[in-house]
């Protein structure tokens, strides 16, 4: 038996405005772009749930009516599921038909797309279990397997997640970790014994996400019959195919012209008409098979480039200036207890922001490589450090009030000792009260003497 | 292979973009082993290893008495005395007609050399050089490259383009067997104004030089150690620069944080405007005039500056941005220039955002890391665009058009 785990992506940031230095302190809007431009976050949600969510999620919809045994898995950041209830409800409603299929799973993730695993644990626990809430709340179900932005993957994440109950991890297939092994069976993290690796098989995934369209391939076109040759090959030598891709493959990476959604249609059909292959979602994968060793991987692996590691996120000065200053605030944003201001924090941590100011292409003159809605790597960087400036104001200002609250408050409390020193407790000697209350009295007395006697004088001179 | 070379100056004169341009194509062609003979219009001090004919001086051509319009960018500089009229806005329109005289007689030297010398190709830079070309090429019937580095459109920022000019480089460009434009943006001027064929363009992007270059003592120390931010501008000051803009956006800056200050290098005929536009903002205190810096003067203020910003309204090229990257500091630039093309590490706004020109001074002031990794990176970056690459690209164009005309 040959089972093919297919795993999408589903993701959109928050981007950031072409925040000013002038706007610093006096805008709190750093994401509502509304120019015509890629930095309108509504815009762009609109424009991909036409072009990739609402066409795909109706195959998807196909598929798991037609075809019994097709099943996969799906990933939301909480960012993307905030868009669509905002600007694309109907899109969320569709995701939540097909969860309800019970064919469907979804994992688990950082809410806010977020590296904050590498930089602040705690945080990271927040974020892990704000979404599990988050995915609760609006699918009914609790993930058992985890996914961490841009599948990044180290060995203390896997020891995390075995610790916080999750059965499966899923990490980048390889070769430097794999060597002459194969992505295509269980794997063990090591120190640990019950959770399971699943392993991006990233030709076959790839093929799809990054190639389908590309008229300079060997392989274009590649059609569904094809694909399904590569992988049924694979029968007697792999127990599970992990086809793992961003969810906009479909229609936005791929354009509909290419003929990726019939390349989606009719696969399904294709793969499962050999009856040893089926589909298994990752929490099947991971009860279906045993591990066939252990893979051990002590620095951060993700799916990106050819490095497959972080520095597409924190390679240059200024990507690591702006995420090391926005977990610097950590400590000061949460003594905050605003909430308002913590979301934004966070919102401000989703990789996106650092990808946007990534150089490494910009050398080779192949600025336009990669997509970004910036026109350079420094006006992201820009953007994001006014906007961050702004949050620090806020945030110190928020602190200076708790302060004078504090402050108020400690005031009001000496001020009533000091009115109760002057009261001395009963358990005093009823001589020494005498004369204290004889003063308060005479002091009232007197007082309303002096008001009646200026009532009087009113009087008088009417 | 032999080329006759026309161009207007040469190092070590004190010039602009044209001349070192010149001397950095000149230098890799001949170290190639391209054998260039480099046509000046009157004698001057030259540096490198082509063989210089002065045109002045040549032959039994009677030797006129320099003419102060031969200075570096004359264009510019003898406009003050050649005012015919004023626009709408007050500004006056450039009339060149001596200039063009100068340039009828290079011409008509040229043919004379044309006929003296052997050569294969000619080589014709800037429009000064364009009818020297077209005379050689008529003379010797040899294939003509004319190489633009700019345009009169650029010379005038598109408003009163000077006809004369303008005829001039029509004619040059019909007559060319190929052109060579700095930049792609200065090929889609001759393309949409000119009407040249795209096909007839090739670009060419400057080169540049990467020695590293003499570390000085800071000028405007007085201002440092009062922690003053200085931006700096150089450049003549012209019409085509942009000075105006980045006046206007020094007024932005200063409303948000009052110690930068702005420091304009170089002279034009627009300086006496700018003055009066920096007194009419308040930006007296704000603004420094320095005349125009040149050498170690120049390489001191570009050091000493926090960030170089070239605004220019239409730049075929633009050297400042390399000029400070070399010296270490980062630069924003227009986009409506050649330079923008090729470089990434610098930070880049339309000339007429005033507002994104403000920022973004202001937002590469605050962020130290910024300017750091724009240099350090930037200067990996100006290494892979070396003369030798520029030269190679003239020489294969060379090669090219010699098979094609023989053949």
């Amino acid at each position: 038996m040959l089972s093919v785990c297919p795993y999408f992506h589903v993701h959109q940031p928050y981007r950031i405005k072409q925040y000013r230095v002038f706007d610093i302190g006096n805008d709190n809007e750093y994401f509502n772009d509304s120019s015509e431009t890629d930095l309108n976050n509504r815009r762009i949600v609109e424009k991909v749930a036409n072009k990739s969510y609402r066409p795909t999620n109706k195959i998807l919809q196909e598929l798991l009516d037609n075809h019994p045994d097709f099943k996969f898995a799906l990933s939301f950041s909480g960012t993307v599921l905030d868009q669509f209830e905002a600007y694309a409800p109907d899109v969320l409603e569709s995701f939540q038909k097909l969860i309800a299929s019970g064919r469907v799973e979804v994992l688990a993730d950082t809410y806010h797309h977020s590296l904050a695993f590498f930089y602040s644990v705690p945080e990271f626990e927040r974020q892990v279990l704000k979404h599990k809430k988050r995915v609760q709340e609006l699918f009914g179900v609790t993930p058992r397997v985890f996914r961490n932005t841009e599948l990044s993957y180290r060995n203390d994440l896997a020891k995390w997640c075995e610790d916080n109950g999750y059965i499966g991890i899923m990490a980048e297939g390889w070769d430097k970790y794999l060597g002459w092994r194969s992505p295509n069976f269980l794997y063990q993290p090591p120190g640990c014994n019950k959770i399971k690796v699943l392993l991006k098989n990233y030709k076959l995934s790839d093929d799809v996400a990054f190639r389908f369209g590309n008229q300079g391939w060997e392989s274009w076109p590649l059609s569904a019959e094809t694909y399904t040759d590569w992988i049924h090959s694979h029968h007697g030598g792999a127990e599970t195919i992990n086809l793992f891709m961003d969810y906009e493959t479909f229609g936005e990476h791929q354009w509909e012209d290419t003929g990726i959604f019939n390349f989606l249609r009719t696969l399904p059909h294709l793969l499962t008409a050999r009856a040893d292959t089926t589909f298994r979602t990752p929490t099947e994968t991971v009860q279906s098979y045993n591990t066939v060793g252990e893979i051990d991987v002590p620095d951060i692996l993700t799916w990106a480039d050819t490095d497959r590691d972080l520095t597409a996120w924190t390679g240059n000065d200024i990507q690591r200036d702006a995420i090391k200053a926005i977990y610097d605030m950590e400590p000061k944003v949460l003594q905050t207890k605003n909430k308002d201001l913590i979301e934004i924090w966070r919102k401000l941590q989703t990789s996106d922001h650092f990808y946007y100011m990534c150089t490494k292409w910009s050398e080779d003159g192949d600025v336009h490589a990669y997509f970004s809605p910036y026109q350079s790597p420094y006006d992201a960087y820009i953007a994001f450090m006014n906007a961050l400036s702004d949050l620090q104001l806020r945030v110190s200002h928020s602190l200076t009030q708790q302060e004078e609250r504090a402050k108020e408050r400690a005031l009001k409390k000496e001020k009533l000792a000091a009115t109760l020193e002057e009261v001395p407790p009963a358990t005093v000697t009823p001589t020494a009260v005498e004369p204290t209350l004889h003063a308060l009295l005479s002091t009232w007395v007197s007082g309303l003497k002096k008001r009646f006697r200026s009532l009087l004088d009113f009087f008088h001179k009417k | 292979m032999k080329v006759l070379t026309f161009g207007w100056d040469f190092p070590p004169s004190r010039n602009g973009g044209l001349g070192v341009a010149c001397y950095g194509l000149t230098r890799e062609l001949t170290q190639n082993g391209v054998e260039v003979i480099f046509v000046l219009p009157k004698r001057q001090d030259v540096v490198g290893n082509a063989r210089f004919v002065f045109a002045d001086q040549a032959r039994n051509v009677s030797v006129r008495e320099v003419s102060s319009f031969l200075q570096p960018y004359h264009q510019a500089e003898s406009q003050v005395h050649y005012i015919e009229s004023f626009d709408i806005e007050g500004r006056p329109v450039i009339k060149s007609r001596t200039i063009i005289e100068e340039v009828h007689r290079f011409a008509h030297q040229a043919a004379l050399i044309a006929k003296e010398e052997t050569f294969d190709i000619i080589h014709a830079h800037d429009w000064t050089s364009y009818l020297a070309g077209v005379a050689a090429k008529l003379a010797s019937g040899k294939p003509l490259i004319l190489h633009v580095h700019a345009t009169s459109y650029d010379q005038a920022a598109s408003q009163n383009v000077d006809p004369g000019i303008f005829k001039i480089e029509c004619e040059g460009f019909a007559a060319a067997d190929k052109i060579v434009t700095v930049s792609q943006f200065t090929k889609n001027i001759i393309v949409n104004k000119h009407g040249v064929p795209a096909n007839k363009v090739e670009v060419v992007h400057n080169g540049c030089d990467t020695t590293e270059p003499t570390r000085y003592e800071p000028s405007l120390s007085a201002l440092k150690s009062q922690n003053k931010k200085i931006v700096l501008y150089h450049g003549r000051i012209t019409i085509q620069k942009g000075v105006d803009y980045f006046i206007k956006a020094a007024r932005r800056v200063v409303d948000i944080d009052p110690d930068v200050v702005f420091v304009i290098s170089g002279w034009g005929d627009m300086t006496n405007q700018i003055i009066n536009q920096v007194g009419e903002m308040g930006l007296s205190k704000h603004v420094i005039f320095a005349g125009a810096l040149w050498e170690e003067e120049r390489d001191r203020m570009y050091q000493s500056a926090d960030l170089v910003v070239m605004p220019s309204v239409s730049e075929p090229f633009g050297l400042v941005p390399l000029e400070a990257m070399q010296h270490g500091t980062p630069s924003l630039i227009s986009r409506q220039s050649g330079a923008a093309e090729v470089l990434t590490h610098v930070l880049k706004v339309d000339f007429w955002d005033i507002d994104q020109m403000a920022n973004k001074i202001l937002s590469a002031l605050r962020y130290p890391v910024m300017r750091e990794q724009m240099v350090k990176e930037g200067k990996r970056e100006l290494q892979k665009m070396s003369w030798h690459d520029a030269a190679t690209k003239v020489f294969r164009l060379y090669r090219n058009l010699l098979q094609y005309l023989t053949s």
